[in-house]
């Protein structure tokens, strides 16, 4: 019995661990992690091009623009976009959306994911 | 009823990579630019992203980016004593057309053609003596070097995000690159695609033979990327849908995403689309043109463009038949071996070898238009003496493959039945374990290959279709023959549990099915109005206000993708049209 505790703290630990983004992302080098995203995401409001524009995207739920088309899959999931969100989502954009549309494998590191972000953060007010 | 509109500086015949590049460079140079393309404006955002894309029946069997030939086509036969009938749907080539022409639907592969195919008549005579080319064959040095061009296939491949690794820098030969490519002023783009499990089995086998394999170049960023002109590029997925398709990662370089854009932006663009040149118009002593006929395919509208300068940038075969049907420069006549517009039609030839390895997975479904490997050691390398077997010209073999799509790839090794259960479980038993070599290999001019207009069939404008006369002559046969050898010998060496081998292509050529839209010549450039179109600067001989770019320019065909030399091409006219000829309109090459 003690031993199957101790599994599922390591396992909630690992959870909490994966769940979470770094807080010490450097907006300063996720500007070059943006590269993944440029070639079809654009800052500015109402630019949308192959993907959505990402301005004011943590003050929006997944799916929201009235002027981009979605997949269902991604207006269905519900998703409130935030830092920890954003992070589990562009670790593999399939895994948390099934069936989304969008064309990148995902951003394994968890350093640059957090430099994303720290820059996105930034860039999308 | 026609009607006339107001002249422009430059009007360009079709927007694929050679209209886009020359509309961005023109209009840049403060030039007032028209462009008529055929086909539909189609952009990355509404139309090659999901779920409109990854569609094989409506982009590979229905062909949605591509020339309808309920429209216009063209007729074929295999030589003069034939009557040649209409192509009445694509098959052995697939023109695209579109905003951004078959440079959407490109793989990306990205060659420098060198002195071997630009001197290639001087080559030959020298090293093998005059008798060891056939009299019928109608080859001739192009009248441009490797060192004038270098400049411009880099300028091409850092606009297109071309991925690979540089074999020669300055004449330092590189590890890891292609040891017989002709020097280049620095690196590649981009660093290589990753190698898929089926190109490094093959460079491995290629090696213990003592080849020299390497990745092949490709317009496929191998990471994200920002081009000299600011346009981005995604990085590749390996989602495998490259050929025939646009890209939905913006990761594939294509003129709709990197020029044609640019030249959008500006106040001194204009493009019409559904726009079908039927003719360039001539001036009453036909020593220049004057515009282009144009009709609306929408609704009819038939107009005329005056224009200071025309530029002839539709697909290869169109841009002959619009000289053709213009009457510009004498027609070519294979008989006499007179005129020089419809000279020299070329293909490409190849072979190739299926191999199944029983308990390995290839995962076809994850690649990119370059994730093979390659070997030019019986291409672009002069120690290979052609002289033992007897042939002009050259073949690249390459292992793995680039794009196995979900209907159309269905390897299974000869013997099994072409359909029922037997097929069925045979398919689903080998899908994972096949890997493919073959070689794509040039084709010599020769006299009788040549393009003139049908004296039966016309298109939907009343005008006579081109007809293509082409065959396979001895020379490429005996080529194909050494080039199935050497892919069997390299896939025997791999002990595959089953080999579908090589077999030289000896048959008659047909238009069916797909092999290539490698399609060369017709308005050749050369050093003289006698054997050539074009000069130097794809300037008409005839008239000095007209170029044409693209393929149709090649006095013959090597065994590379023509679109490096087409962006080449494209880019080093409008540096002669730019820095030249805008500022002393005449001819640019004394006849």
């Amino acid at each position: 019995m003690i031993g199957v505790a101790r599994a599922a703290a390591i396992l909630g630990l690992m959870v909490v661990l994966i769940g979470s983004a770094r807080a010490d992302g450097d907006a300063a080098r996720g500007e070059a992690r943006f590269q993944d995203c440029a070639a079809c995401h654009k800052l500015e409001a109402g630019n949308n091009n192959v993907g959505p524009s990402l301005h004011g995207i943590f003050e929006r739920k997944a799916g929201a623009l009235s002027d981009f088309r979605y997949s269902p899959a991604m207006k269905r999931s519900g998703i409130s976009w935030t830092p920890e969100s954003l992070d589990k989502f562009i670790t593999d954009p399939q895994a948390m959306v099934p069936a989304n549309r969008m064309p990148y494998a995902g951003m394994a590191n968890p350093g640059d994911r957090a430099d994303l972000i720290a820059y996105l953060q930034k860039m999308s007010k | 009823m026609t009607t006339k509109l107001k002249e422009v500086d430059v009007v360009i015949v079709g927007l694929g990579w050679t209209g886009g590049i020359l509309a961005k460079e023109l209009t840049e140079a403060g030039l007032k630019v028209v462009a008529l393309e055929r086909g539909a404006p189609r952009t990355s955002e509404n139309d090659y992203s999901l779920p409109n894309i990854r569609d094989e029946l409506r982009y590979v069997v229905r062909h949605d980016l591509m020339q309808n030939t309920a429209r216009d086509t063209i007729t074929v036969r295999n030589n003069p004593n034939q009557e040649a009938l209409p192509m009445r749907r694509l098959g052995s080539f697939l023109p695209g057309e579109v905003v951004g022409g078959s440079g959407v639907h490109w793989s990306g592969h990205t060659w420098r053609w060198t002195d071997m195919e630009f001197k290639i008549r001087s080559n030959y005579e020298e090293r093998y003596g005059k008798k060891f080319i056939p009299d019928d064959m109608t080859i001739q040095d192009w009248g441009i070097t490797y060192d004038e061009l270098e400049p411009y296939y880099e300028k091409f491949e850092y606009v297109a995000a071309v991925s690979g690794k540089a074999g020669n820098i300055k004449g330092q030969i590189q590890p890891g690159g292609n040891p017989f490519e002709a020097p280049r002023a620095k690196e590649y783009a981009l660093p290589p695609l990753t190698p898929i499990l089926a190109s490094e089995m093959f460079s491995e086998a290629a090696r213990n033979a003592g080849y020299h394999p390497f990745p092949r170049p490709s317009a496929n960023a191998s990471q994200p990327y920002t081009n000299p002109d600011g346009s981005k590029f995604g990085g590749c997925q390996y989602c495998g849908y490259c050929q025939r398709f646009g890209c939905e990662a913006n990761a594939k370089g294509s003129p709709h995403m990197t020029v044609i854009p640019i030249a959008m932006r500006s106040p001194n663009f204009e493009l019409r689309t559904h726009s079908w040149v039927t003719k360039v118009l001539k001036d009453s002593d036909g020593k220049r043109v004057t515009g282009v006929s144009y009709t609306n395919v929408l609704n009819g509208e038939e107009f005329e463009q005056p224009a200071t300068i025309v530029l002839l940038c539709a697909y290869a075969i169109n841009n002959v038949h619009l000289m053709l049907l213009s009457e510009i420069g004498a027609p070519y006549d294979p008989v006499a071996q007179k005129g020089v517009i419809g000279k020299n039609y070329c293909y490409q030839t190849g072979a190739g070898a299926t191999l199944f390895f029983e308990g390995k997975f290839f995962n076809p479904f994850m690649s990119a238009g370059g994730s093979n490997a390659t070997i030019d050691d019986f291409n672009i390398n002069w120690a290979f003496d052609r002289a033992p077997h007897n042939f002009v010209g050259a073949y690249n073999v390459s292992g793995g493959f680039n794009t196995a799509l979900p209907i159309g790839y269905r390897p299974v090794p000869s013997g099994t039945p072409q359909w029922g259960s037997e097929w069925k479980r045979a398919t689903a038993k080998w899908y994972q374990t096949a890997m493919t070599i073959s070689a794509s290999g040039s084709v010599m001019a020769n006299r009788y290959n040549c393009y003139d207009l049908d004296p039966t069939y016309r298109n939907a404008f009343g005008q006579p279709l081109m007809r293509m006369t082409f065959d396979y002559k001895a020379n490429e046969h005996k080529m194909g023959t050494h080039a199935a050898q050497v892919i069997n010998d390299i896939a025997k060496s791999m002990n595959p549990t089953k080999l579908n081998p090589a077999r030289a292509r000896t048959d008659p050529w047909t238009v069916v099915p797909y092999q290539s839209t490698h399609n060369t010549g017709g308005t050749i450039m050369g050093p003289n109005p006698r054997d050539s179109a074009l000069n130097k600067y794809l300037q008409s001989w005839d008239c000095h206000n007209l170029f044409v770019v693209g393929a149709n320019v090649f006095p013959h065909n090597a065994s590379y993708n023509p679109t490096g030399p087409v962006g080449a091409f494209a880019y080093w006219v409008a540096d002669a049209i730019k820095n030249r000829y805008v500022k002393n309109p005449g001819p640019l090459v004394a006849a």
